[in-house]
């Protein structure tokens, strides 16, 4: 009897190393004495102890030497924050789009007309209603996360295989075990898929929002930042938002993975 | 004798045809019945309704008009006393072989470790045993199609409704799940109800064999297949077999 084994183990590639390692090196030889000045573009050094300091305050180099924890973790609770709104409101309506033609006829059109409006157009309504700050922040990025949230919840639910669920009923199952056994699972992949692209985006209108005005906060740092002229400071705000997003995306991913939910048997 | 098990009278069904107002007529007149314990094929050309009426007979579809009564009762819905294996397995790709076997015992409410020994013995029952960590994907498709089996027999159903559950497998795999399902069948006696389009396979197989028309389909023949069991594969090359071989292939083509 033969197996078929999964061959999901990554190699590593030289190919993928040739263009970080160039722009690194240009950016270096760049920002040596002479190149670009570095009130446009700070060299690797310069930017590495910015960094650093921001983190530790061990040097003092910048007003926001050591105040990296209070920012992001201004950060993440309004990114958490704005996505849970998101989720809560987007998983139940795709859910429901999904497998009741009436909740889709009565509620699928108005969703899409609402979301061809980029998230970005809100921002000047939203500062009406809800001032500078806080509760604009947390409205777009629940705005901007909740629809891949609630459009992909829907295709999932939607494109379960009607024989799975003919399976579901020839073994016994009820409407309730039918959603919470076979249709909750099999759209499982759709439905991390849209979290995904809707935490990305969390952290994209995250920054939006922080721009308009907040005293801590990544966003608020890279505003004030640029106001100070200091480059460095913006670009070290920029890689930590990066690593941040990075971090909380693969927090989603393992702990529907830790959950049992997201398994190679998806491969089918 | 025992009151029919299946019965079904005067069954027809049509479907709508999107965007045309007409209808598409399936089936026709059906009369089918068949004994506890009875193991019949039928046979019909592609497209002549045999899926559907199995579905009917699972209770995925209902009637247009006519009766499809199951031991007394009439069949409103699905039922795990009338188990279905489809053509291709449909297991649950996100649970293990083993969870796939219990899903049908966790929806009766089985006590876990009753229903984990339960699942072991069909395991080794269709032989798999040591695979109920595997994942479905990790199974080759005959493999994948003996989990179904046994997910289905766990629940101790008294009906089989099997829809070319080997058709897709090559021809070593099928005769290897013939000789499982027959050995199966012997020990449980389950009324069987088996749609296939190869001839050899209904004649190797079952009791009886039943005959459809082209759509809409209705059953023109019924033929009770004489041969002693068990049937060896050299049954296939006597002139008897042949004969009645060829006299149903003259049947299914006009």
């Amino acid at each position: 009897m033969k197996v078929r084994m999964p061959e999901n183990y990554e190699r590593a590639d030289i190919a993928g190393f040739i263009l970080p390692v160039s722009l690194f090196t240009i950016w270096y030889v760049a920002t040596q004495d002479g190149g670009v000045p570095a009130y446009l573009l700070p060299s690797p050094r310069d930017l590495i102890l910015t960094a650093l300091d921001f983190v530790t305050g061990s040097e003092s180099l910048t007003p926001y030497a050591g105040t990296f924890s209070v920012h992001s973790l201004a950060s993440v609770k309004r990114v958490l924050s704005g996505f849970c709104l998101a989720a809560a409101v987007g998983l139940p309506l795709g859910f429901l789009t999904g497998r009741i033609a009436l909740a889709k006829t009565s509620l699928d059109p108005t969703v899409h007309l609402i979301r061809i409006v980029p998230g970005i157009g809100w921002l000047p309504l939203a500062m009406v209603w809800f001032g500078v700050g806080e509760k604009t922040t947390l409205f777009l990025i629940s705005l901007a996360a909740f629809f891949p949230i609630y459009v992909n919840a829907a295709q999932g639910a939607s494109s379960v295989s009607p024989m799975l669920v003919r399976a579901g009923r020839m073994l016994g199952a009820n409407d309730l075990a039918i959603f919470t056994t076979v249709i909750f699972p099999a759209a499982i992949p759709s439905t991390v898929a849209g979290l995904r692209l809707g935490l990305g985006l969390s952290w994209a209108y995250l920054v939006l929002g922080e721009l308009t005005g907040v005293t801590h906060g990544l966003g608020a740092v890279m505003m004030d930042a640029r106001m100070l002229g200091n480059v460095e400071m913006i670009l070290v705000s920029m890689i930590f938002i990066g690593i941040l997003g990075r971090i909380s995306d693969m927090i989603l991913v393992g702990s529907f993975r830790k959950l049992n939910l997201l398994k190679r048997g998806f491969e089918e | 004798m025992k009151a029919a098990n299946i019965s079904a009278t005067d069954i027809s069904k049509s479907f709508s045809i999107p965007d045309e107002n007409d209808l598409l007529h399936v089936l026709e007149d059906i009369h089918f019945e068949i004994r506890e314990g009875e193991f019949v094929t039928i046979l019909g050309p592609s497209g002549c309704g045999k899926s559907t009426f199995l579905n009917i007979l699972a209770g995925f579809e209902e009637v247009d008009s006519g009766y499809a009564i199951c031991c007394g009762e009439p069949i409103t819905g699905p039922s795990p006393e009338r188990a279905v294996v489809f053509q291709s397995p449909v297991l649950f790709p996100w649970l293990d072989v083993k969870d796939n076997i219990m899903y049908g015992l966790k929806q009766l409410g089985k006590k876990k470790d009753e229903s984990e020994t339960l699942s072991l013995e069909y395991l080794e029952a269709v032989g798999l045993e040591g695979f109920g960590n595997y994942y479905p994907v990790q199974l080759s498709g005959g493999m994948q199609q003996r989990v179904a089996l046994a997910r289905s027999l766990v629940l101790g159903p008294k009906v089989l409704l099997m829809d070319e559950p080997f058709a897709a497998l090559d021809a070593q795999t099928r005769y290897n799940m013939q000789q499982l399902l027959l050995q199966l069948w012997e020990n449980n006696q389950q009324t069987i109800v088996f749609i296939t389009h190869d001839v050899e396979e209904a004649l190797l197989l079952s009791d009886r064999v039943c005959i459809m028309s082209k759509r809409p389909g209705s059953i023109i023949e019924q033929i009770a297949v004489p041969f002693e069991r068990p049937r060896p594969i050299s049954l296939t090359g006597t002139s008897e077999f042949s004969m009645l071989k060829s006299h149903i292939l003259s049947r299914l083509l006009t």
